[in-house]
């Protein structure tokens, strides 16, 4: 049996389009139980996806990079879209934790990681995804260094051009 | 499940045929890699034995329009905690339809609301591994404004013991799920399980049935936000040749509430737990008690997840069979440099117990109590648990963050024999960390925690202290170079050191590769998640990582 299962996935792993990353549509629910479809995201233009939670330091310096660079293009069409992976433990301080910092991009729930796994995400955050118009994913940045936001702010301006 | 699991891919396949015409089928496929190795010495207690691990994990996707076929392959020949495996750990395959339906048979977690009858996920490094083994299907449709959201699962579950990875409980797990919300800020559910267990205990194992009902709620008004779980728990064990757990059945439940208000610059939440899903005495309390808290029970803890390593080494490991408590937590934005935190945390059992036979046979009888749906913080003997915590963070410059926090956390274990010999910690911790921005590229951060350690229990200085310091330099994107040391006063060290030095790079090759090399010794530790703790041994030795997404 296991070998039937390798054999078929290695089949359709050589026969396929083999990428980093591929695109997985999902719809969240946000901080006011609003629905966020990502595809309806990307009809206006492209969309990063954050993952990020409220104990996680870096996640909370690159909200802070991610809100300047979200005021910058937004009228182009871009969005910043948290993604938020607390888990019980922390839930109920999410909203008091970006309504009190003025947050004005938008906050999604992945509160059952199903959208990170679906993104191929393992054990470390922030990890972020850029996503074009077309479905594609154009980039892909684990953790967060103090001058990242440089090299995201280049790719997003790519793209809104 | 094989068969299932085969069936189910056919089908897929079957459905994705039908449905598409093949010039349209596209297939894509994400594969990414992690591989862990290490090399050197692990202290238990004062021994020094050799440690050397290697796995490796591959994590794979394909996606055929909407179905996707996932896998991970696992090498870990040896584990670095746990127990040793070569194959497919894991595989799964999943349709998603537009609708709202979901199927997923084969591997999957996923939690129920906030977890208090259903939450089950995967941490490799306490060795952890609630998953099931089954099939998950899902819908979830808007009628107009009325929302609803289904779920059934079921399966099979294995799960080691996290303290003793040998011993292996099994589960049959069923799930039923429903949730609705009538109008858009309120939201109602329901959950249901049931679950056949095989709990192995030192004398024999116990088969049991578990009911798990749960009802919650939650709602929102202008600027704040309500949320409230009940979940109750009914164990039924059979007979065996265990002599504490002959044949009975035993009733539990847990409450868990939480309160927000939040607007600009203002953040507050109100955590309450009333946790009592199997009370009992001290002399009837373990791993392997059949009426326990369940491994795919994972409710809130209610209390501060620090970041902060020294603050980390002393948490509060909750007692979700008994314990009583919440937190309150405050964020105030002053400006766009300056943020503030406080938390304040408390929790305790619900009663205490006392040696009512007068022979020298111990026998526990509970102290009945008025009010014990709050903690009791001021008797030692309700195992008691507080702590407040202060963090402020300010950005002096744009080039200049400083981050300054101090903590004070008491811990009870009580001794119900001999009170005197009763483990009381008192900890205060300083953490400090400034970052400093070097240019566009280069930023420099330094850490530095103390923190004041009393312990009553020990039979020397009772007070000692622990001291950490970093320096971490970073060249985005691609390099991070850490070093740190630990320094400690404490007589009773179980390694007998004083002092803990190591080095650490991560270096990203491009998009997909990342390595992480580190060398030195690790003082080791408890590690927590979701409330779950397992002590780490120090380490000293080489450890590298490579992660890769093809």
């Amino acid at each position: 049996m296991k070998k039937l299962i390798a054999g078929i996935f290695l089949v359709i792993i050589f026969c396929a389009n083999v990428k980093a990353q591929t695109y997985y549509e999902f719809t969240s629910n946000d901080l006011d139980g609003n629905e966020v479809s990502l595809s309806k995201l990307l009809e206006k233009g492209p969309v990063l996806i954050g993952f990020w939670a409220t104990w996680c330091s870096p996640c909370k310096e690159e909200m802070k990079e991610m809100q300047k660079i979200f005021d910058k293009y937004k009228a182009k069409g871009f969005t910043y879209l948290a993604l938020n992976q607390d888990s019980q433990k922390s839930l109920s301080k999410v909203k008091p934790y970006i309504e009190s910092h003025g947050y004005t991009f938008p906050v999604a729930f992945d509160t059952d990681k199903k959208i990170y796994e679906g993104y191929s995400g393992r054990d470390d955050i922030p990890y972020s995804i850029l996503i074009n118009t077309d479905k594609k994913v154009v980039a892909v940045h684990k953790g967060y260094l103090s001058g990242d936001e440089k090299k995201i702010d280049e790719e997003i301006q790519a793209l809104v051009k | 499940m094989k068969k299932i699991f085969l069936l189910f891919f056919i089908l897929c396949c079957g459905i994705s045929y039908s449905q598409i015409e093949i010039p349209k089928l596209t297939v894509d496929a994400s594969l990414n890699n992690l591989l862990r190795y290490g090399n050197g010495y692990e202290y238990t207690g004062l021994n020094k034995n050799s440690k050397e691990y290697f796995e490796n994990l591959t994590d794979g996707r394909i996606n055929i329009n909407n179905i996707i076929l996932g896998f991970r392959y696992e090498i870990s020949d040896p584990i670095e905690y746990g127990r040793n495996f070569k194959g497919f750990r894991k595989r799964f395959a999943e349709y998603n339809h537009d609708i709202g339906i979901s199927i997923r048979a084969g591997d999957y977690w996923d939690i129920v609301s906030r977890g208090m009858t259903m939450n089950i996920f995967e941490d490799r490094t306490l060795g952890y591994d609630t998953g099931i083994d089954g099939i998950r299907a899902s819908f979830k449709h808007n009628f107009g404004k009325f929302k609803l959201k289904t779920q059934f699962l079921g399966g099979d579950m294995e799960y080691s013991d996290y303290l003793n990875p040998t011993r292996i409980e099994t589960y049959k797990v069923r799930d039923a799920n429903i949730e609705v919300s009538p109008w858009k800020n309120v939201t109602i559910g329901t959950n249901y399980v049931f679950a056949k267990g095989r709990i192995p205990g030192a004398l024999d194992t116990t088969n049991i049935k578990a009911e798990l009902p749960e009802v919650y709620l939650g709602f929102s008004f202008k600027d704040f936000n309500f949320y409230s779980s009940y979940a109750h728990k009914n164990v039924m064990s059979e007979p065996n040749n265990s002599p504490n757990y002959r044949g009975f059945s035993s009733q539990g439940d847990g409450l868990y509430s939480s309160l927000s208000y939040s607007k600009s610059g203002l953040g507050i939440t109100l955590d309450y737990k009333n946790y009592r899903f199997d009370l009992t005495g001290p002399d009837n309390r373990g791993t392997d008690r059949p009426t326990k808290l369940l491994p795919f029970q994972n409710p809130p803890t209610a209390q501060k997840e620090h970041t902060s390593t020294l603050i980390s080494r002393n948490p509060h490991v909750t007692n979700f069979n008994d314990e009583v408590g919440g937190q309150l937590d405050i964020i105030y934005v002053g400006s766009e440099k300056f943020f503030m935190n406080v938390n304040l945390g408390v929790a305790s059992e619900h009663y205490k117990y006392a040696d009512v036979d007068t022979t020298a046979v111990i026998n526990y009888q509970r102290v009945a109590r008025d009010n014990n749906f709050i903690p009791n913080i001021t008797d030692d003997a309700f195992n008691p648990f507080w702590e407040y915590f202060v963090e402020a963070e300010y950005y002096a410059t744009e080039k200049l963050y400083t981050k300054l926090a101090f903590s004070r956390q008491s811990n009870v274990v009580y001794n119900q024999i001999n009170p005197n010999s009763s483990e009381k910690i008192l900890t205060s911790t300083i953490p400090l960390e400034v970052r400093y921005e070097l240019n566009d590229n280069y930023a420099l951060k330094f850490n530095f925690e103390q923190q004041w350690e009393y312990n009553s229990i020990r039979t020397g200085e009772k007070n000692f202290m622990n001291e950490y310091v970093s320096v971490n330099l970073t060249k985005s994107p691609f390099l991070g170079i850490t070093v740190s040391g630990e320094f400690t006063n404490d007589k009773e060290e179980p390694t007998g050191k004083s002092s803990w030095f190591l080095g650490e790079v991560i270096y990203k090759l491009n998009q997909k590769n990342q390595i992480t090399f580190s060398y030195g010794s690790e003082r080791g530790g408890l590690k927590c998640t979701n409330g779950i703790c397992r002590y780490v041994n120090p380490f000293e030795g080489f450890r590298f990582a490579l992660q890769t997404s093809f």
